[in-house]
């Protein structure tokens, strides 16, 4: 009894203090955020993004046209620049350095990440001697995050991000994209503004819907899916399509940015170094139609109504490709008396996004095919084309504004993979790896958030350590915590 | 008395009347705002308050409200109730102007929506009180607009100072407005031709 007095005692007070802190946090907001880009301009988070990091019209805008306000840039900036030379110089060229200039400010920006996980309890037969879960896990990942963005001048950009610690000291943290871009390349040979650019170094590919910048606390799975024939072949991609990439990519975005094309030449070794010598390819097309009635709407940055701008009413509608060619046995390590074995490989889908006032809609279907060979160790030693190993799989989601400040989210994640299931690797019930994750986000403040998302996963089987039978258990998890920069 | 020499003297009597009304009216108020607890005694709002059995009729003269470099420019305007405020955007980037409530009555929230540039919305201010003045596509942007009884106000300078002229002779209350202190209230006697107050504005 004395026990229970004492445990209602301290959770009245744990609630007490999440009570205190949650008004502290929600009261009324009189601040807005201020990385790079906000103290650049002077102006608010919510100006380039409805909820941070994914970007409205204007942010899209904004990045399109290398992380410039679309029109009359030089107005907006409050914090001019450093003159690596007279802008005059450029007549003197190439008999001097071509003039340049660095942003006024030191472009840096921070973000943190630390999360509340709640786990689904295990039943005993489910629990493995190393992969125990605890019901809950306090300020998981943890994950400290450096941004630096900026503008060299009228058409060089560049971004470079850093997780500087990942679940805490010495953390598997890194580099995310580190990248520099020639924007408008085509001007000089008369082709539309930004119609052709040019981005060096490691960087997300021009994927549909960022995983880098998600807003979501779960990925999206199928991103991640990597290429593991097993007992079924040699088939060892482990390519992600999510992850960046090291490489050149050659795109544009012609007509006022409804048009998005983009070619990249990558090592396909995502931030490692390359493992082959050859290079994959990834092709990206896009177009988004504007189906705002209001002209005037129709054809500013942000569409503008009654209550305030907003994002257009558009649909977009993309493809995607991607190509590489994998190989084997490079060294020898399936069979010395055996050549590298090629295994071409590729990626293909579509992708849709709906915009409508404070709904968005979006969707990804994909598919991936990697070509496969059966080994027999022999004597003599023989290598035989087997069937490919295959996946298929996508995403749908809603993301929902209610207020401003406050988003219902929403995302279906289902991954097919045959070989998974064989190999067990993850195991699942059935063929399928699915997952739902309802959630909310609530903007504190414009560089402050709140977020929560329940994970509703696939069934994984485990033996009862009773009765011996095969049972399903979902190690579903309930996530929320805190996320800002500044 | 012949009706010629009756109708002169009353010609003169109205003149002189004129004259002493013409300096009456000349009047003004010159004054200095100090602050405690404020950054600045700038773009604090001065003005004489509702005159008992006194009504103006609404200027003819709207009032412009720039919307420039993502700031709304001047960032405190006094008007007589009754005027026509046009709200201008001169960026080349779309802004929204409302504002939540008018001294804090949210029944008298406004949206005017979101316009590009060059283009203007009229707006008649009819309640008294401030709005305050927002942008929903720049959340940093912010400006009042102070609607008070009478044609006799201003809005203080960097320093603190404001002149408020044309202004009859008589008695009156001075009253403030300031974004960030408490409204200040003082009795005037307007009866030289330049009246001299001293206020101060309170957080």
């Amino acid at each position: 009894m004395k026990g229970r007095v004492l445990n209602t005692s301290i959770m009245a007070s744990l609630t007490a203090v999440v009570v205190v802190l949650w008004v502290m946090l929600a009261s009324v907001p009189k601040s807005s955020a201020i990385p790079a880009f906000s103290r650049k301009y002077q102006t608010s988070c919510t100006t380039c993004h409805n909820n941070y990091p994914e970007l409205n019209d204007f942010g899209e805008a904004f990045k399109k046209n290398g992380f410039k306000f679309p029109k009359d840039d030089e107005v907006f900036v409050k914090e001019p620049p450093v003159l690596l030379g007279s802008k005059a110089q450029k007549e003197a060229f190439p008999g001097a350095v071509y003039p340049g200039e660095i942003p006024g400010y030191l472009p840096i920006a921070f973000r943190y990440e630390g999360n509340f996980n709640l786990n689904r309890k295990q039943p005993p037969g489910a629990i493995q001697p190393t992969s125990f879960t605890p019901r809950t896990d306090l300020f998981a990942p943890n994950t400290f995050t450096m941004i630096s963005a900026g503008s060299f001048g009228q058409n060089l950009s560049f971004w470079i991000d850093d997780d500087i610690s990942v679940d805490a000291a010495n953390g598997n943290g890194g580099m995310g994209d580190g990248w520099l871009k020639y924007s408008d390349l085509g001007h000089g040979i008369g082709l539309p503004k930004n119609a052709l650019n040019v981005r060096f170094g490691q960087f997300e590919l021009d994927l549909p819907f960022t995983q880098a910048k998600t807003i979501y606390l779960s990925p999206f799975d199928i991103y991640n899916q990597p290429t593991v024939a097993g007992s079924l072949g040699t088939a060892n991609n482990s390519m992600i399509f999510g992850a960046p990439q090291r490489g050149i990519e050659f795109g544009g975005t012609p007509n006022n940015g409804n048009f998005n094309w983009s070619v990249a030449v990558t090592n396909g070794s995502n931030v490692g170094k390359a493992t082959r010598s050859s290079k994959d390819v990834y092709v990206r097309l896009s177009e988004k139609f504007n189906l705002e009635r209001d002209p005037e709407s129709r054809n500013a940055i942000q569409a503008a109504g009654a209550t305030g701008p907003r994002d257009h009413t558009s649909i977009r509608l993309g493809f995607f490709y991607y190509y590489g060619k994998n190989q084997q046995n490079q060294d020898g390590s399936i069979s010395t008396n055996l050549a590298t074995i090629e295994e071409p490989f590729y990626r293909v889908g579509g992708d849709l996004r709906f915009k409508y006032r404070k709904l968005e809609l979006f969707g990804l279907g994909m598919f991936g095919h990697d070509d496969n060979h059966l080994f027999t160790a022999g004597p003599p030693a023989t290598i035989a084309v087997a069937p490919a190993v295959k996946f298929s799989g996508g995403f749908i989601g809603a993301n929902y504004w209610l207020y401003p400040w406050l988003i219902g989210t929403f995302h279906y994640d289902a991954v097919n993979s045959a070989a998974d299931f064989v190999n067990g690797t993850p195991a699942s019930q059935y063929h399928t790896r699915n997952r739902f994750s309802p959630g909310f986000q609530v903007l504190v403040r414009a560089n402050i958030k709140v977020v929560g998302e329940y994970q509703y996963t696939f069934g994984q089987p485990y033996t009862d350590p009773v009765t011996g039978n095969t049972l399903f258990f979902r190690p579903n998890t309930f996530q929320t915590g805190i996320d800002y920069v500044f | 008395m012949s009706l010629a020499k009756i109708a002169a003297k009353v010609a003169v009597a109205a003149s002189i009347t004129l004259v002493l009304a013409g300096v009456s009216w000349a009047n003004e108020i010159k004054g200095k705002v100090s602050v405690q607890g404020i950054k600045s005694a700038e773009n604090i709002a001065v003005y004489v308050d509702a005159i008992p059995d006194k009504k103006f009729d609404p200027p003819k003269d709207g009032v412009v409200v720039d919307q420039k470099k993502m700031a709304f420019i001047p960032h405190v305007v006094a008007v007589q109730q009754g005027t026509t405020v046009e709200f201008l955007n001169s960026d080349s980037v779309g802004h929204n102007v409302y504002w939540p409530s008018i001294s804090g009555n949210k029944k008298l929230t406004h949206n005017l929506g979101t316009w590009p540039k060059g283009e203007k919305k009229p707006f008649q201010f009819n309640d008294l009180g401030a709005a305050s003045l927002l942008c929903n596509v720049h959340p940093e942007m912010s400006g009042y607009v102070v609607v008070v009884p009478t044609p006799y106000f201003a809005v203080t300078d960097k320093d603190g100072n404001f002149e408020i002229k044309n202004i009859p002779s008589g008695k009156y209350t001075l009253k403030t407005w300031s974004e960030d202190g408490k409204p200040t209230t003082q009795a005037v006697d307007v009866s030289a031709a330049t009246s001299t107050v001293e206020l101060t504005v309170k957080k």
